[in-house]
């Protein structure tokens, strides 16, 4: 679904991802959290292993399908120094050189307290009139914004039982998007006025009435 | 008794023994364990209790020589009181002590240090206790557990718990005797058999008989014609019970639900404001402090009435009082029984219950009641099979007190009743979970938990070792938030998922008082006294709701069947009764009464089969499921304890033949996998043995939450991950098993289902809702059947909401 904020265009993609109008085709994700379950397994919680590889994998796979020309990360793609393996650095080193694109992250939460890592990172970027950075609070007003951070579900009622999804809130020209990574939880964001939410409906992406949401 | 050593406790009382309190002694003496029951709270302590003092008084020896087993800390304080009464006569040198999760720190060090004669404690600060290595050591003078309100713990994980540490216990103190108190069950032999594990030659079940009489009476209702057919709030005879508090010292009132327990508070207050201050309320999400002022109220006879729900249910020598009253439907026979023995525990005196009912057909709830009371028809508790998630808790906490060997801890383990038939891969696979991930070892790289070496399991990490420490026991709940006033005083806690829907500046009622929400941070509720014209919807907080038993719905079937002897409460349902008759017919439990009708909304089909909210739940979503299957027509279901209702546009006019079909118990589990959404509910059960199983980790006091952030994911995240990359992960299909149980009912299901087949059906044409049909009509809480997973239901919501605004404003849409 391609909505419009402002001046720009962006095309919603049912893997949560947005793909910018930007010459570049920049595709932006956030909160991947790569190594979360290595974190778990290290403080004896015992939650398997396989989700890095799978995210990256379908990284891989959505830059090619909609032939991305840069792949940006809007925060916390790692998600602490226990979850930093051997293992993942070498999974993350042969992402990035398969991938033939430029892969930007733009530093979230999570990600500055790392140390080294093979992906070049900044405090923000700016894609043709788009800003993207991490947390939602630093969005200046009077400009398109992409963050992540929030990890936005909305709840759909549905008589005494309602529906919990991720979703693409837009508030104002801020869009934020769902969680990316396979071993992300996420929250409910109460709704304000004026908020617009999409969801994935199997292949395509739907707004959301708002007489469905439940606040 | 001449040179017994008990005598003089008696004596100085004028008391003689029962004869089954000398029935306990005889067979402690004899080495012997065993069971003691009975439907009221008489005499068990001192008969389970003087066995063991008497051997000690017989012959001295120093250290810990009882273990005392409570389901509930707050009743370790009066089961010391009941215990220190003997010992201070008997025997002042020999102390009792409580050790529970609210110990103050500098009692637990000194109890670290050396334990008294008789120690009281709950099944997980047992559990704690076993992590400790120099346990072992400091018990080697144990002769007795005794495990109180046994009934209470069977048929939960914390039952299991208590048997995997009796089971480590015995292996300890091979001659350790085992004692249980319980309350009258339908299936006493396999309660004592669960409790003693799997070889106990020689033990006892002894019934503390009183001959002790029980009556159950109702109020009735003056105008029956204008009572209300449902609603499960009535508070209508509010009135008649006013009267007959006033006529007893002091009255306990018990409710089924939390929020009836503060609406009777609410509506007795109104009724008698002079009654402030002498009437209290109890119920288990009140903070300890209110409940105590409640439980001292009642033993100091301050208090004229306590309104509670089953917090008091509880309590084998609790005060007594002069009457009980049950508010609405018994649910269940033991439960009313029990209830009715909290009133007159005097030898000799008779226990009564008065029952309220809240709506009419529960005035023949309690005609029935009384028949199966007098049978001798009490529910059974079905202990649970085999609780993996309780098993790799057991064995981490075993691992940690002393390395085990795998051999010898599983000879143990399934020398448990829970855990008897527990097979090869299973026992493997709790080995691997606990130490390296399991087979699916590729899977969980640089995991571990307990280390095998030298053929030994053993748990070094101290800082997984206190980890696991707070994450001992298995009650889990929703996660609660601390109501308080804006001045610091805590009044209780709630559940995060009903808090979450009071709005800022909504009114709720809580501990007995109309509150407005101030503010909700962190897990505390700010709460201010509610002004009296401040507006809005009033949140009542609510509670489970329980199914009625199977054996209380036979006993009912066969009243409406016109069984049984006279009875004032159906002499006063009658007049409905006769409606019922004059309409359609009376169901009963020999044939499925089926009735149809059409209204404004479509067509109607309302079946009774009298087999509990629960499986009728099951019930009407199975068959909605399979009627919309072939009709494609989108569903309404409701349901209560006596039978459900399906509602749609068409289609709903069956013949016998298609009913039958509807409910045919073929492919029932596919098809229930399918319509109910298990997946979901199974994650949602999730949660509770995650939490078990150490999966999730506990937030550690004292350090600050956002260390530990990093590491926190909820239930539903990790039942994906697990379902994704570990799907024969054991505690997956657990959790299938308990939500078909837990929240299907599903064996009753079955059965249900089985029996119909065999009955004739009654297909009845109604020209409009008969009184049995009306309650199910009117439950406005719709639940609709969209089958499906997320995307369906969700597109089928979109496309209602469509056909909606296109019809324009003539149909209304949620």
């Amino acid at each position: 679904m391609t909505i419009r904020v402002l001046d720009q265009t962006f095309v919603l993609l049912p893997e949560g991802a947005v793909l910018l109008g930007d010459h570049e085709r920049s595709l932006v994700v956030a909160d991947v959290h790569l190594g979360k379950s290595a974190a778990f397994r290290a403080h004896g919680l015992a939650v398997p292993e396989g989700d890095d590889a799978r995210d990256l994998a379908r990284l891989k796979q959505l830059a090619g399908a909609h032939r991305a020309g840069r792949l940006i990360i809007a925060g916390d793609l790692f998600h602490s120094t226990a979850g930093m393996t051997p293992d993942l650095k070498r999974l993350l080193e042969s992402f990035v050189s398969d991938l033939g694109i430029p892969v930007c992250l733009v530093e979230g939460n999570h990600d500055v307290k790392l140390g080294r890592h093979p992906v070049p990172a900044w405090p923000q970027l700016d894609a043709s009139g788009t800003r993207i950075v991490h947390d939602p609070a630093e969005a200046t007003p009077g400009q398109a914004h992409v963050c992540g951070h929030w990890h936005p579900v909305v709840r759909i009622a549905e008589g005494r039982r309602s529906l919990r999804m991720p979703c693409f809130l837009l508030r104002g020209a801020t869009l934020v998007l769902p969680a990316f990574g396979g071993f992300t939880g996420g929250g409910r964001i109460p709704p304000l006025p004026g908020d617009r939410c999409f969801v994935a409906l199997r292949e395509r992406i739907v707004e959301l009435p708002p007489a469905l949401i439940r606040r | 008794m001449p040179s017994d050593p008990l005598k003089p406790f008696f004596s100085v009382r004028k008391w003689r023994p029962f004869r089954f309190q000398r029935d306990c002694w005889d067979a402690y003496r004899d080495g012997k364990s065993g069971l003691l029951h009975a439907p009221t709270g008489q005499g068990k302590t001192l008969a389970v209790f003087l066995g063991p003092l008497r051997a000690a008084l017989e012959e001295s020896r120093p250290g810990c020589q009882v273990l005392w087993l409570t389901p509930l800390r707050a009743l370790a304080a009066d089961t010391l009181r009941a215990l220190r009464e003997p010992l201070a006569e008997l025997a002042p040198q020999l102390a009792a002590e409580a050790r529970t999760g609210d110990t103050p720190a500098a009692l637990r060090a000194r109890l670290r240090k050396r334990l008294p004669f008789t120690l009281v404690t709950t099944p997980e600060s047992l559990s704690l206790m076993l992590t400790h290595g120099d346990f072992p050591e400091r018990l080697s003078s144990l002769q007795a557990v005794v495990v109180d309100e046994w009934h209470e713990l069977l048929g939960t994980k914390r039952g299991v718990q208590t048997e995997l540490c009796l089971a480590r216990l015995r292996r300890w103190f091979p001659g350790l005797r085992i004692w249980g108190l319980s309350a009258t069950l339908g299936n006493l032999e396999e309660a004592r058999q669960t409790l003693l594990g799997e070889s106990f030659p020689g033990s006892v079940e002894i019934e503390a008989s009183l001959g002790k009489t029980i009556h159950i009476d109702t109020v009735i209702p003056r105008e029956i014609d204008r009572f209300p057919w449902s609603g499960h709030l009535g508070t209508r005879l509010a009135g008649q019970v006013v009267r007959e508090i006033e006529a007893a010292r002091t009255t306990l009132l018990f409710t089924n639900t939390r929020s009836q327990t503060e609406l009777w508070f609410q509506e007795l207050l109104a009724l008698r404001p002079d009654w402030a201050g002498r009437l209290a309320m109890h119920h288990g999400s009140l903070a300890r402090a209110e409940r105590e002022v409640a439980e001292r109220g009642l033993r100091e006879g301050s208090l004229r009435c306590v309104v509670c729900t089953s917090s008091l249910d509880l309590g084998v020598d609790f005060s007594p009082v002069d009457q009980v009253i049950q508010v609405g439907s018994p649910k269940g026979v033991a439960r009313l029984l029990q209830r009715a023995g909290r009133s007159g525990h005097q030898p000799g005196k008779p226990s009564r219950v008065l029952g309220v009912p809240t709506h009419a057909l529960e005035l023949v709830e309690f005609a029935a009641a009384r028949d199966a009371a007098a049978a001798g028809r009490i529910e059974p508790r079905p202990p649970l099979r085999k609780p993996l998630d309780v098993l790799v808790q057991h064995l981490v906490t075993c691992a940690i007190g002393e390395p085990f060997e795998p051999e010898a801890m599983r000879r143990e383990i399934q020398s448990t009743h829970a855990y008897r038939d527990l097979g090869d891969a299973e026992w493997e696979w709790a080995l691997g979970f606990i130490s390296t991930g399991g087979k699916a070892l590729a899977a969980y790289p640089r995991y571990h938990k307990a280390r095998l070496e030298n053929g030994r399991y053993g748990v070094d990490d101290r800082r997984l070792i206190t980890q696991h420490r707070l994450s001992i026991g298995t009650i889990s709940s929703d996660p609660a938030v601390a109501i308080r006033l804006a001045n610091g005083r805590a009044l209780g806690t709630v559940e995060e998922s009903f808090i979450a829907k009071v709005p800022i500046g909504g009114q709720l009622v809580f501990a007995g008082r109309r509150l407005q929400l101030v503010r909700l941070h962190q897990r505390v509720a700010t709460v201010k006294p509610a002004t009296s014209h401040a507006k809005g919807r009033v949140a009542i907080w609510g509670g489970a709701k329980m199914p009625l038993s199977t054996e209380l719905s036979r006993a009912l079937a066969r009243r409406l069947n016109g069984h049984g002897p006279a009875a004032a409460e159906m002499t006063a349902v009658e007049p409905i009764l006769a409606i019922q008759r004059r309409w359609s017919r009376l169901p009963d439990d020999a044939a499925l009464l089926v009735e149809h009708t059409r209204s404004r909304e479509g067509e109607h089909l309302f079946l009774f089969p009298f087999a509990g909210r629960l499986a009728h739940e099951g019930l009407a979503s199975l068959m909605a499921f399979r009627c919309s299957r072939e009709t494609g027509e989108s569903i309404h279901t409701t349901h209560n304890d006596y039978g459900f209702s399906l509602t749609a546009r068409r289609g709903l006019h069956l013949d016998e033949r298609s009913i039958r079909l509807n409910l045919s118990a073929d492919s029932l589990l596919d098809d229930l996998v399918e319509c109910l959404n298990t997946a979901e509910l199974a994650r949602r059960q999730f949660r509770e043995i995650a939490r078990i199983a150490g999966l999730v980790l506990q937030p550690m006091p004292g350090r600050r939450e956002q260390s530990q952030r990093s590491l926190q994911s909820s239930a539903s995240l990790l039942y994906e991950v697990l379902h994704r990359y570990d799907p024969a992960n054991l505690l997956l299909s657990q959790s299938t098993r308990e939500i078909m149980e837990k929240q299907l009912d599903f064996s009753r299901l079955k059965t249900i289902l089985t029996e119909i087949e065999e009955r004739p059906i009654h297909l009845v044409e109604t020209a409009r809702l008969t009184p049995l049909a009306f309650p199910l009509w009117a439950d406005q809480l719709f639940a609709t059947h969209h089958g499906g997973d997320a995307a369906t239901r969700l597109e089928t919501m979109l496309r209602e909401l469509d056909s909606a605004a296109n019809t324009g404003a003539t149909t209304t849409t949620a």
